[in-house]
Order: structure tokens, then sequence, then C-alpha cells
């Protein structure tokens, strides 16, 4: 394909997908289908032609580090959401806390639908091919196979311990997890499979040995017993492709059409990363698989790898993790000037460590200043209503259940699981706080047939803001052919029961939309009203579009001629 | 039975096109599979661009440690100036390499040599490097024994070395515990140097320059005692370094015969976080001459250099014996940038008993050093001292 075929395909899946998933603004189709809000994103066309691909770990942190962070946001609002500001369910993304009903003992189970791995004897088959920390790829005494990884000497429980928690969080915010288990390794009942290799210095395989193992485990935590904690993630059904990509779409996917940029729940690890300190938010750590689902061959997209989240990370003395990039233009220079004395927010945080958590608070913690180690331009295309959505998902992690998430961790120190729950408790008040006041928090508006609007304030809802506000509606006739809009007048109230005006249509088929703004002077960011549309059908009003802030920030850079779509 | 079904297909016939022609409502599933079908027309496999090509190969070269044509940049003698070399080094198994490498200087220093390197003997508890070369060094400095002299005593020498060695390193616990021991075979040829300066033989003769115009065979061993617990010797931020190191220059002739022994101390402290790191490098040098025997002017410890007394010439002060302190503020910039305020001390001396802080000659300055976790392939610093001005250029850390 030319340069300039190329050039065109993406200025038109640029035009074109946003307005696929929420809304078409040409005259010649409606603003709403009958089918909107959408609650699964299709994916109908067969993908068993697309090819792994494993991008480099130091070409992605160069990009993202030296081109990435100089990346201008679009301000445009994610693409894959349906009309009322949700992500449907896809091969990305399961809608489950905060859409549905997850109950402790789901978060508890997480991912985890499969038996256990039968640890009374492991047959090794190769190295760990992924993660920073050590660990095998081995079969249990079943004969399935898993991916073994250790704690470092230094964390003992922590590399464990953290992926064992984070993936029932991550599943429960609706990523595809790798089922994990926490396993025991005895070394005296291993054996190698014939066939075992490890790669080599020189980049022969050779035959894995020993003496191979014994050099992995001198450089994990073991048990008083001789035996080792080791968490065991279960292969993944299924071709793997590599990991993807924080921006643009794989050009060898047919379903994959809305850039990786712009699909709200990668953007949302921003604040998901901030919560947990999943700092580490490289391609590597996703992986994408073919499956067959349904008769159809589609790519699945996974988290991978969460454990470098809490306070885990490639050694003990990584201070900066989760305040700075691994380089950043703006602190090189003001330590270089300063000689060092321009002092940094990690250099005197009082961090109470255990062993098993590493550097991981919640007094000094601030969602806005965190940084992952590279950015990525999901993370920078972030905005306010895309976090606005992620937080109400933290926010509906009660205190339960946080608590046992973390003591499915199995830490043996009841300080560090008590501290670690304490930590994800405080961090989780943070991030509501900050993101649910961010933006008018008005949710879940509903109209009945008797003409009386409903809605709630999540940021009143989750106790991080309270106060006496007053609810503004303004409402309109909608024309759903051409979009256009017709006063029908305001009401208002203090409560969020809002009576809507006496003019309202009762035809079938009719559209209303009513803008809900909230006045109350500790937070003038929620003046800006929510846009709520109704679409009557037969007696009922049923909400089928749901706009928190314009579809482009109006400050946001124009930076439609770099989006980049199809790489 | 047979007319009902010709009515029934009559009435289909008939709704067919009424059902063909009513406009079938947009759905917003459709609008999304009308989109991936229309990419289904259009795809292609991930084609990475040549920017990443480059690196993917860079990153094989570097982390998977494939065979590999590689930068060189030691000189064969201090004070050869700026430095081109190339070295390609070659596994020959999985483990081991063979490394051969040359490199030539602006002044026409010239190093070619081979090594082979075995990293994991006696199960991870030791090394192997067997070395093999030859250099010359066309006009080294010498400026007379002693701290006495000036820069106006400057003459020049050269010497031509082929050599042949073995070290064996050893961890018996894998860390912290270090023995080393080493032979080599060299043979020095010192010559008339070259340069605009005078020739040391134009100055000096056998009788007033031990070693002057020697062609001296050497075979020399050594051991080394060391605790080391920094993260790497090529880059540290804390931990230290306790060393001792015995060497024995063997004369067959019995004309250049000499002991020395290295006393090396190297400690790291962090300051904040490692916002800050003083480290502290202490090292004496003693020799020791056999029984009528004497040290070749050229083997002479010394400070002035790049890691010694980075403010003075190459090998500017030369006797038995020397002392050096260091001591370096380090300064992390970001994880890939240190800069240092530095200070260096020391002297050489005739006897033993005057190795003490009295008299040294100092310098002091600043760099910037680019490293990795483990390496510093990069150290600029700029020392000032009472002979002037220096800039130090080096591919590996200070200490």
């Amino acid at each position: 394909m030319s340069t300039h075929t190329r050039l065109i395909t993406r200025l038109l899946l640029v035009i074109a997908v946003p307005a696929i998933f929420t809304g078409v603004v040409s005259t010649a189709t409606p603003h709403f289908y009958p089918d909107d809000p959408i609650a699964r994103e299709p994916e109908s066309q067969d993908a068993s032609k697309t090819q792994p691909y494993f991008r480099g770990s130091l070409f992605e942190m160069a990009t993202n580090l030296f081109i990435t962070a100089d990346y201008k946001p679009s301000g445009l609002r994610a693409q894959n959401i349906n009309t009322i500001d949700e992500v449907p369910d896809s091969n990305w993304f399961t809608n489950r806390i905060g859409s549905t009903s997850v109950r402790t003992d789901d978060l508890v189970r997480g991912p985890n639908v499969g038996i256990p791995p039968d640890p009374s004897h492991w047959t090794l088959t190769r190295e760990k091919t992924a993660g920073a920390h050590p660990g095998f790829t081995a079969r249990d005494a079943k004969g399935e196979t898993w991916f073994l990884e250790f704690d470092p000497t230094y964390f003992p429980e922590g590399a464990t311990g953290a992926v064992a928690v984070a993936t029932k969080i991550f599943w429960a915010l609706g990523y595809n997890q790798v089922e994990s288990f926490l396993t025991t390794f005895d070394p005296a009942r291993v054996d190698f499979d014939p066939n075992a290799t490890l790669r080599r210095p020189s980049g022969a395989r050779t035959r894995f040995t020993k003496d191979d193992m014994n050099s992995i485990l001198e450089r994990v935590a073991r048990r008083p017993d001789g035996t080792y904690r080791v968490i065991a993630g279960r292969q993944l059904s299924g071709r793997i492709l590599g990991g993807f990509q924080y921006d643009g779409t794989r050009p060898d996917d047919p379903n994959d059409v809305v850039p990786h940029e712009h699909r709200r729940e990668l953007r949302a690890l921003h604040v998901f990363g901030a919560w947990t300190n999943l700092t580490d938010l490289k391609a590597s750590n996703t992986l994408d698989t073919l499956v067959t689902e349904n008769g159809r061959t589609v790519v699945k997209h996974y988290l991978q790898d969460v454990g470098s989240t809490f306070g885990m990370c490639n050694d003990l003395y990584e201070w900066d993790l989760s305040y700075e990039n691994f380089y950043q233009t703006d602190t090189t220079l003001r330590r270089l000037f300063s000689f060092g004395f321009a002092l940094s927010p990690w250099q005197t945080i009082p961090y109470v460590e255990y062993p098993s958590i590493g550097k991981f608070e919640g007094d000094r913690f601030d969602p806005k200043e965190w940084r992952p180690q590279t950015p990525t331009t999901a993370y920078l295309e972030l905005r306010d209503d895309d976090a606005f959505w992620a937080a109400r998902r933290i926010a509906a992690f009660t205190d339960e259940m946080i608590r046992a998430a973390v003591h499915a961790g199995q830490y043996s120190d009841p300080a560090a699981e008590k501290y670690l729950a304490d930590v994800l408790i405080k961090r989780r008040d943070k991030v509501a706080s900050t993101y649910l006041t961010a933006v008018n928090p008005v949710v879940s508006p509903r109209l009945d047939a008797a003409g009386r609007l409903t809605f709630e304030n999540a940021a009143f809802a989750s106790r991080v803001a309270n106060g006496a506000p007053t609810y503004r509606a303004s409402w309109f006739q909608f024309d759903n052919a051409t979009g256009q809009t017709q006063p029908m007048g305001e009401t208002q109230g203090t409560t969020t029961t809002i009576d809507a005006p006496r003019s309202l249509p009762a035809a079938s088929g009719t559209f209303v939309a009513v803008d809900i703004a909230v006045d109350i002077d500790a937070y003038p960011s929620w003046r800006r009203p929510v846009r709520a549309y109704f679409r009557r059908s037969g007696e009922q009003w049923t909400l089928v579009g749901l706009e928190r802030l314009p579809e482009k920030l109006a400050d946001a850079p124009d930076t439609t001629r770099r989006e980049r779509s199809d790489r | 039975m047979q007319i009902v079904r010709w009515c029934v297909l009559v009435i289909v016939l008939l709704a067919s096109p009424a059902l063909a022609q009513a406009p079938q409502e947009p759905t917003r599933e459709a609008a999304i599979e009308s989109a991936q079908a229309e990419k289904s027309q259009n795809l292609h496999p991930y084609k990475p661009g040549k920017m990443e090509a480059l690196f993917n190969r860079a990153e094989d070269v570097l982390v998977n440690g494939v065979p590999r044509w590689h930068p060189f940049f030691d000189n064969a003698y201090y004070g050869g100036g700026f430095t081109l070399g190339v070295g390609y080094a070659h596994h020959v198994s999985p483990y081991s390499m063979v490394d051969v490498r040359g490199s030539y200087t602006v002044r026409g220093y010239k190093l070619f040599e081979a090594e082979y390197t075995s990293p994991r003997l006696f199960h991870r508890r030791g090394s192997l490097s067997v070395l093999g070369g030859w250099r010359e060094a066309t006009q080294a400095a010498f400026y007379g024994v002693g701290m006495d002299s000036t820069l106006e005593d400057r003459t020049n020498f050269d010497f031509q070395q082929p050599y042949a060695s073995g070290t064996l390193t050893f961890w018996p616990t894998r860390r912290l515990f270090m023995l080393r021991g080493g032979l080599e075979l060299s043979r020095w040829s010192q010559n008339s140097g070259e340069g605009d300066f005078p020739s040391v033989d134009e100055v000096y003769t056998p009788a007033t320059l031990p070693g002057l115009g020697t062609r001296t065979t050497y075979v020399h061993s050594q051991g080394t005692v060391g605790f080391d617990w920094r993260t790497s010797p090529g880059y540290s931020r804390r931990g230290g370094f306790y060393g001792i190191t015995v060497h024995d220059y063997n004369d067959p002739d019995e004309k250049f015969g000499f002991r020395q022994v290295d006393y090396e101390v190297i400690q790291h402290f962090p300051i904040l976080r490692e916002a800050w790191v003083i480290s502290l490098r202490g090292y004496a040098q003693t020799s020791y001459t056999k029984d009528g025997q004497q040290i070749p002017f050229f083997l002479l410890p010394y400070v002035g250099s790049g890691s010694t007394l980075r403010g003075f010439t190459s090998h500017r002060f030369r006797d038995q014996n020397r002392i050096v302190a260091q001591a370096e503020w380090r300064i992390m910039v970001n994880r890939f940038i240190d800069t240092a305020f530095f200070y260096d001390a020391g002297k050489v001396t005739a006897r033993r008993a005057d190795l003490d802080f009295s008299g040294l000659d100092s310098d002091y300055g600043f760099g910037v050093r680019f490293h990795g976790p483990f390496d510093t392939p990069l150290r600029v610093d700029i020392a000032r001292s009472s002979e002037g001005t220096r800039l130090v250029m080096a591919a590996h850390a200070m200490f």
C-alpha cells in the first residue's frame, strides 16, 4: 500500500470511527440507531490471518520516552464507547465491577475458572519468557503448562503476591487476565523435559540443566523448608500473537478499527495504574491471542502481566518509580542545574516498607501526579470523562472487597496484608475524590413515563463530595434525523429528581434531550451540563445517549493530522 | 395440496420484491461491521520501519549477546589521545567467547589483542580470561622520577610489548568474597620516543635511568583478595570494594625483577535515596625491589592520568610508590546520566615510609557520566590542577 493510500485510509478511519460508535454526523443517517446503546462491540470478521509480531522492548521504550512523551493529546472523546458514555463488552474488555453485580466471591475467584496446578511434581520445559522476575515455564504433575514466577530475595512474597492480588483487581475492572494461582515449587520434585532448552548468550539454545535451575533459584526467596512460593500463570489458549500497542490498530486484524489510544479502557489504565501503581505499561506486558469463539476466529487482548503493581519493581532502589518516567526532560534539567538540590517528591516520602509490599503508600499519593515508567499514547489521551468512568469503577470496590482481594495474596505477615489493603483504600478514595469531582458527576439518568427525571450524583454517592446543590435541567426536543434541537423549557430542583416540562412529547419514536447542570460553589466544573438523550418507545422513555464532555475538548490542540489509526 | 403449494409460491414471489425494496433500518452494529468489513479488504501484516528494525537489532546485540562487531576505545597506553577501534566478539560455546579487537590513536599508538573469556566456571563461581596481544606506544611521557619535575622536563619514549596472560577469578560464595590470580608473559622493548618532545635517550643514560633501552621479558604473576559488594564495578551507587593485590615481576635475566602490592578501597555512600552519592577511593601501591635488581622507569608507579590525578597529564609523576585519594560527589540527574564534582590528590614517593597525606598534589573538577545499570560507556571529566585544565574522556567508570 502506498504512503498516499495509507494516509487516506488513516484519515478515513479517524473521521469514520468515532462516528460509527457514538453517533453519525451525516444527515443521511440518524444520530441514534435503533440498537443504541450497544452492549457489545461486534467482531464480525475472521481474523485467522493475523500474524504474530513481538515488538522490541528497546524500541518501545525509546519511542515512548522520546517521542510519545511529547505527544499532544487530541482531546477527542474515546471512540469505542457507546452512546451512553459506557464501554461495551468486547474482546478487550468485559463490564464487571461498577456495571454488573460483582460480589466479593467473584472478585476473589477473579479470572481463575480452571483447576489450580498440581505442584507435587514439576517438569521444566524452558525459561520464563515474560516479566522481570525470575521464573520458568513448566508442566505440573497433571501435564498442564504453567508460567512460574518467583519472588526475588529482596521481595519475599512480594512479586507473587502482587500478581495474585492484581490479577483479581484487574479482572474485576474488566480486563482479560491470565489465570494465576499461588502454589509451591519444590526443587526436590523437579525434572527436566528432554527437549527443555535455554537461550544462551551465544544465541544458541542448549539443554536446560539443573545448574540453570539453580542459577535462578539462587536469586529468589526460599522458604525455611527449602521450597519456594511461586505464582503459576496458566498458558493461554489460542495462538500467541505478541503484545498489543497502545496506539494505532493491528493492521492485520479486521475487527480492530478503533485506534488503541482512543479505546477508553486503555486510556483508563492511567487511572487504574495510578490506583494500583501499575508502573510497567509496556506492550510486552500485554498479549494478543488468536482464539475461536462462536465459530469465528478473533483476536483476544490480555493485560498479561500486572505484577509491577503496588511496590514491586526491579530492585529495592527504584525510588522514583510512579513519580517519574524513566526519562523526563523537565526533571532532568531541574536536577542538572540545581545539582540535585531541587528535590523531587519521591526523595522525601516516608515509606513504611514491608518486603512483601515494597514502596507503596497512600498519604502523599496524588493520582494526577502519578507516572508510569514510560508513557503510552493511550495514557496521554485520557480525558476527564475517561477518568470519571474509571474512577466510578474503582469507587465500586468496597473496603471488604479490597481486603478480600488482598487476602488472596496469602501474605504471611498480617501487618503487611493490612497495610496493603489500607493503602489501596486510601488510594481508591483519592482517585475517587480527584476524578469524580473533576466533571459533572450526574450519572444514570432515567425519565419515567410520568415525565419525572431522576439521576444520581456519583461524587455524593461515593462520599467524596457533599453539599446542597441546585440541579438545573434544560429540555429540548431532539430531531434524530438532523440532530437539531428545539428548546422546551427549564426545570430545576435540589434533589436528584426533577420534573420535565409539561410539553414533553408523548409520541412513540420521539426524542428529547436534557442538559443537567449542577450548581454548587465548591465545584464550578459541575456547571458544565451532562446531556442525556431519551427515546420514547410506547409509554416508556429509554436512555439512548449521554454526553459528559464535548466530542472534542475546546482547549485541546488540533492534532487530527497526527492521529494514527493503522500503522 | 398441489394448489396450496402453488399459492404459497405465488405469494412468496409477489412478496419478495416488496421485501427487497423495504428500506432496511440501519443499526449501530451494522455500521461497525461495515467498517470491519472494509478494513478486511486491506489487511497486511505489521512491518517494522527501518528505525524499529535497527533498534531490534541493537536489542538483540545488547541483550541477547549474539556475535557482534563492537567499538573499542581502549588505547595502547595512557596519553595516546583520541582513539578509534573495533572488535569482533564471537561465542565459541554457550557462554564463552573470543573477542578480537584493535585500536589506533591519533598519536600512532597501536593495540591488537584477542581475549578468550569464560564467565561460568565452577558452577558459576569462577571466570577465566586468556589474553594475548601486542601494543606499541610511540610517545609515552616521562618527566623524571619524583614529585619535583616540571612540565618542561618531559621526554618521550616508545615501547612495544607482546603479551599473553591468563586470569582466573573465583567467588567462593558467588558474591562478596573474591579471589583472583593471574600469570602474564610479556616482553618490553623500550625504544627512542617520537613526537614534539626530546626522546628519553637524549636526556638520560642507562646508568641514570634504569631500564632505558632495555629488552626485558617478564613473568608477571599476581594474586588478589577482595571483598566486593558493589552492584557492578562498571557502575554503582552503593556498596564498596576492599582489596589487596600482590604482584611479582620476575625477570629471567635477574636485572629488573621486583614486587608490588596494591591496596584499594572504594566506598559509595548514597544520600537521600541515591539522589547524591559520595564516592571515595583510596589507592596505594608499594614496590619492593629484588636483590640487585631495579624497577625499569616505564614500570614505576605513577600519578597523573584519567584514573588517578585527572588534572595532570598522563604519567606526570613516577616513583617507587604512590598514593591516590579521590572523592566524588555524584549527582543523579536521571536514570542514565550522573554528574559529579570531584577532587583528586596523590603523590609518588621513593620510600614507602613517605606514603602519607602530606605534600599531595591535587586537582578538582566536574564531570558527566552516561551510564546504564551496570556500565558507564562514556565519562567526560574536566579537571583543573596547578598545571592547567584537562579534558578526560573515558569509556569506563572512574571507580
